[in-house]
């Protein structure tokens, strides 16, 4: 949580994608912002890219009020996924509250798939997050292109671990939601526990689901 | 940021509009409504007014068509102000103008956010990297210099064993001088002792020979030659002057003894050389410590000054089982020592007791003693605290090899009053490896 400040009444959570370079994550949240209604969100902001590769990040943020009142504003960010860009991936991994890991389905990029998985438990435990418990959410993007591994495979690799996975195209908005509703809906129930988020505030997942994803 | 004490920027901090929109930005918009035509003016978040125009605003105009509109200033999707202009909203234009108003400010503050962000993540980035590159300087700097820790170190090993190299292959030299000393005085000894045995036996002979030589040459002196003429007489009077005869038979008498003596002094030495080498004793034999230390004192009798006084008190001791003329040496180097440190008036006590498994045998001098500082290096081979040239080493590598070779040890104490005390700790019972 990047604050919470009970006198101003306001709450500021952090989404972060994750991912190794070029597996769709700044097209995910470019989906995201054509899905979705202007309602509740504003808009994408792209930090300077360069050959259309994120240097900084993405961000796309959702604003919402609860019926207590309280303030939610939910900043979703994209890291860059080149290995050179990790200091900038460890800033905006701060206080994160939820991930969404972008992986590219290609054969050609388990590899590169795995040593950003690597990267982002490192990562997470540099800034003080444990991935065991930080809600997550797997996304195999680029279904649409061949050679990609198959469904069987990523189920029996990642089904033990719990770690809930979806399929996407992300250039085709297919999975774009599914993935982004998932994070919130996790995310929320972890905030639910720790502040009643529910009982104190008004604020059901349903209601904070709907918000936050006002389709256009 | 709530934490006041951390200064770090951190991604997706809040800003509010003060933060995302400059006076110098919003100032000529807001005058240029007004010079459209609108009556007023202002920037405003929640009931506060940022900015406004003109910046004493006479009371509104009571005019029914003049009112005020307002519209949105979002900020990463929430509303965190208004624009306001107050107008004559029948008119269309008016109307339009607000708009305008608003989408500029609107974009102003896109932008103003988006190169905020930038220059914030990039800041960040720097610093990150800068203290990364700082952190990874330290390490290796620490890193370096536990490489020269460890490359110092190994020199002192290096040092180290060299300098036991250095004293095994002394030892090896001094165990090999030993020997060959060792048989070399067993060569001399049965050579000598051979011819040594004709000169006793024959002196002894030529003894009594003389003897009666000289009772011969009475017996004509006195009985005979009072029948002789008195010429002849004359003759043999002057002959036995001349030739001295009275100090010969006289000399005769005292020097076949002398010589006597001498040769079984020599004879007694090499017996005692013998002894102190363990020339004719088995390696397996048992040590007899106070023997040992006679013949050590036998064969040092011509280096030990008259004056010096060593007194023995050995009491009880068992038989070891070792190298015999390893300990005669150690003996003999640590009287050696002792005569030394205190060349007239030495009184030296040795004492032997058996304490518990072990032998103790303490060698006490009135010498000036060893200086503590010293005392850890005596026993290294070469030492000397001797002007070079004077010899080498004070054989205290001996002692300490003699009673490590009986699975001892050797410790130096000041002696009580002046002194010192060397004191040979020797395993009693099972017997040591040399
Ligand atoms: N075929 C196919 N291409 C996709 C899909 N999603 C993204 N891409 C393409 O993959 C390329 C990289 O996409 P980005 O979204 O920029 O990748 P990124 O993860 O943001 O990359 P970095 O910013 O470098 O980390 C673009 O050319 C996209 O059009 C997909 O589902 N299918
Ligand atoms: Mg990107």
């Amino acid at each position: 949580m990047i604050e919470f400040n009970p006198a101003d009444n306001k709450m500021v959570l952090k989404l972060v994608y994750y991912g190794p370079a070029l597996s769709g994550k700044t097209t995910n949240l470019l989906q995201l912002h054509e899905l979705l209604a202007p309602e509740g969100r504003g808009d994408l902001m792209m930090l300077d890219t360069r050959d259309d590769r994120t240097i900084y990040f993405d961000l796309l943020p959702f604003f919402l009020t609860a019926p207590s009142g309280l303030r939610i504003k939910i900043k979703v960010y994209t890291v860059p996924g080149q290995v050179r860009h990790d200091s900038t991936r460890k800033a905006v991994l701060q206080r994160a509250d939820g991930v969404a890991f972008i992986a590219d389905s290609q054969l050609s990029e388990t590899g590169n798939n795995v040593a950003s998985f690597e990267n982002l438990e490192k990562n997470l435990a540099l800034v003080g997050l444990d991935i065991a418990s930080i809600p997550l959410v797997i996304q195999f993007n680029k279904r649409d292109l061949p050679r990609v591994v198959s469904e069987a495979d990523i189920d029996r690799t990642w089904r033990p671990t719990g770690i809930p996975i979806q399929m996407a195209s992300a250039v085709a908005g297919a999975g774009v939601l599914e993935t982004f509703s998932i994070l919130a809906a996790r995310t929320f129930m972890q905030l639910d526990e720790r502040w009643r988020l529910e009982r104190d505030h008004g604020l059901s997942q349903e209601d904070f689901l709907r918000q936050l994803s006002v389709r256009n | 940021m709530s934490n006041v004490d951390c200064l770090e920027f951190l991604v997706g901090a809040e800003k509010e509009l003060r933060d995302v929109l400059a006076a110098s930005e919003v100032a000529p918009l807001l005058h240029a409504a007004v010079t459209a035509g609108a009556h007023r003016a202002l920037v405003q978040s929640g009931r506060e007014v940022l900015w406004q125009w003109p910046e004493d605003p006479v009371v509104a105009t009571e005019s029914p068509t003049c009112l005020m509109k307002a519209l949105p200033l979002w900020l990463e999707g929430e509303a965190v102000g208004e624009v306001c202009v107050e107008a004559d909203m029948t008119h269309p234009a008016h109307d339009a103008l607000t708009r305008m108003l608003a989408a500029a400010l609107n974009t102003a503050m896109n932008a103003n956010l988006k190169r905020m962000l930038t220059t914030e993540i990039h800041t960040q980035v720097v610093n990150q990297s800068y203290e990364e590159l700082l952190a990874a300087n330290r390490d290796l700097t620490a890193s370096e210099a536990r490489y020269r820790e460890l490359a110092e170190h190994l020199e002192v090993r290096v040092q180290e064993r060299t300098a036991e190299l250095e004293q095994t292959w002394a030892r090896l030299l001094r165990q090999e001088k030993m020997a060959a000393v060792g048989t070399l005085a067993a060569g001399m000894a049965h050579e000598i002792n051979n011819p040594l045995g004709f000169i006793l036996s024959n002196l002894n002979t030529l003894q009594k020979y003389v003897g009666r030589f000289v009772d011969m040459l009475e017996f004509f002196n006195h009985r005979i030659g009072a029948c002789l003429s008195a010429d002849l007489q004359d003759a043999a009077r002057n002959k036995w002057r001349d030739l001295r005869m009275d100090y010969l038979t006289e000399d005769v008498a005292e020097l076949l003894p002398q010589c006597i003596s001498g040769a079984q002094r020599v004879k007694q030495i090499i017996a005692d050389l013998r002894g102190f080498a363990h020339i004719d004793v088995a390696e397996t034999a048992p040590v007899k410590i106070a023997e040992a230390l006679a013949r050590t004192l036998a064969v040092m009798k011509a280096e030990i000054p008259a004056d010096a006084r060593i007194e023995q008190r050995l009491v009880n001791l068992p038989e070891l089982k070792g190298n015999g003329a390893l300990l005669c040496q150690a003996f003999m180097n640590l009287i050696r020592n002792a005569v030394q440190a205190r060349p007239e008036g030495l009184e030296l006590t040795i004492r032997g007791e058996r304490c518990a498994d072990e032998v103790c045998l303490a060698f006490r001098d009135n010498g000036p003693g060893v200086a503590a500082d010293l005392r850890s290096r005596i026993f290294e081979p070469f030492f000397t605290t001797r002007e070079v040239g004077q010899g080498i080493g004070l054989g205290l590598t001996v002692v300490h090899e003699a009673a490590r070779a009986f699975s001892g040890r050797v410790e130096v104490h000041d002696a009580p009053g002046v002194g010192a005390e060397f004191v040979m700790y020797l395993k009693a019972g099972e017997g040591g490896d040399g």
